[in-house]
């Protein structure tokens, strides 16, 4: 190779096959999400946090981690006598998928002692009977775990 | 479902994974590992006494983990006493094919290792394969003389 011509900016920063299957992406689900507006996507995961939280309280020996007032829609947890893996192996059976562990946040749960816990998270896309089946299925641990 | 799920989780699971057995140091402990699953955070402590026969006089774990992983570990410990090294390794060899494999191996030679069979659910869980085998990797490591054992190396 004896010398290299470069283009005008952007150009010449833009080596390759640009992202353009992922920017086609992006604007559609830019245009979905503001088609249901994110006050509405913000009340409906509230209205899930709250109601699942108020269910799960109602589980013996459940613990929720993390109580904040402004919290996201999500919910950690940890059951007496049973651990986070072997929850989410059998709660998986009823088509629950959590995630369990230390959560890549060894440091804080240490701090925490904490080993791990079981976390569900809900979307737009959830609803209050898929929170009931969480909490159906957490019964089924109880039963294994009794 | 629930099949399964009893057939992963049978009582004897259930009992070692409550009230571990060996769960401590051993005091006189010439062999010592750290097995560390980063993926699912479990870490556990296998220590040994091995006489100048290549016996395991003692073995014991500390740790923390799922049911899975603490029976496993409770087991091991119970069985691989009064074994010589190689007889611990090659019972891990088996072990590790009974876990992963769908063939049938037959323990039906002794019946201690037989009584490992219950842990042979994970097969049906390929990501619980790694509860059931950290511990025995980890003994694999001291008894080589290595401090540490990852499930992912």
């Amino acid at each position: 190779m004896e010398k290299s011509t470069w283009a005008a900016l952007p150009a010449k920063f833009e080596a390759g096959t640009p992202p353009i299957a992922q920017a086609i992406g992006l604007g559609a689900a830019l245009e979905y999400v503001s088609g249901i507006g994110l006050e509405g996507i913000a009340a409906h995961e509230i209205d899930l946090l709250n109601y699942a939280t108020q269910q799960l309280s109602s589980i013996d020996g459940l613990r929720i981690i993390g109580t904040a007032p402004n919290k996201t829609s999500v919910i950690s947890f940890t059951m007496d006598g049973a651990h986070p893996h072997d929850i989410s192996t059998i709660i998986d059976q009823s088509g629950v998928c959590v995630r369990a562990g230390h959560h890549c946040a060894q440091p804080l749960m240490e701090r925490m002692g904490v080993p791990a816990t079981t976390r569900a998270s809900f979307g737009m896309y959830n609803t209050r009977e898929e929170a009931d089946t969480l909490v159906a299925a957490l019964g089924n641990v109880r039963e294994i775990f009794n | 479902m629930m099949d399964e799920l009893r057939e992963l989780y049978q009582e004897v699971i259930l009992d070692h994974g409550k009230d571990p057995r060996n769960f401590r140091k051993v005091e006189n402990a010439n062999c010592e590992a750290t097995g560390y699953n980063p993926l699912c955070g479990d870490r556990l402590v296998v220590t040994l006494c091995v006489d100048e026969n290549g016996m395991v006089q003692d073995a014991a774990f500390t740790g923390n983990g799922c049911a899975i992983s603490m029976a496993s570990a409770s087991m091991m410990t119970e069985i691989v006493r009064g074994r010589t090294r190689a007889e611990a390794e090659d019972l891990f060899q088996r072990f590790h094919e009974m876990c992963t494999t769908d063939e049938d191996i037959d323990f039906t030679d002794d019946e201690d290792v037989e009584r490992l069979m219950v842990l042979s659910g994970v097969r049906q869980f390929p990501v619980r394969v790694k509860c059931a085998t950290l511990p025995w990797h980890t003994m694999e490591a001291a008894l080589r003389g290595e401090s540490e054992a990852s499930t992912e190396r």
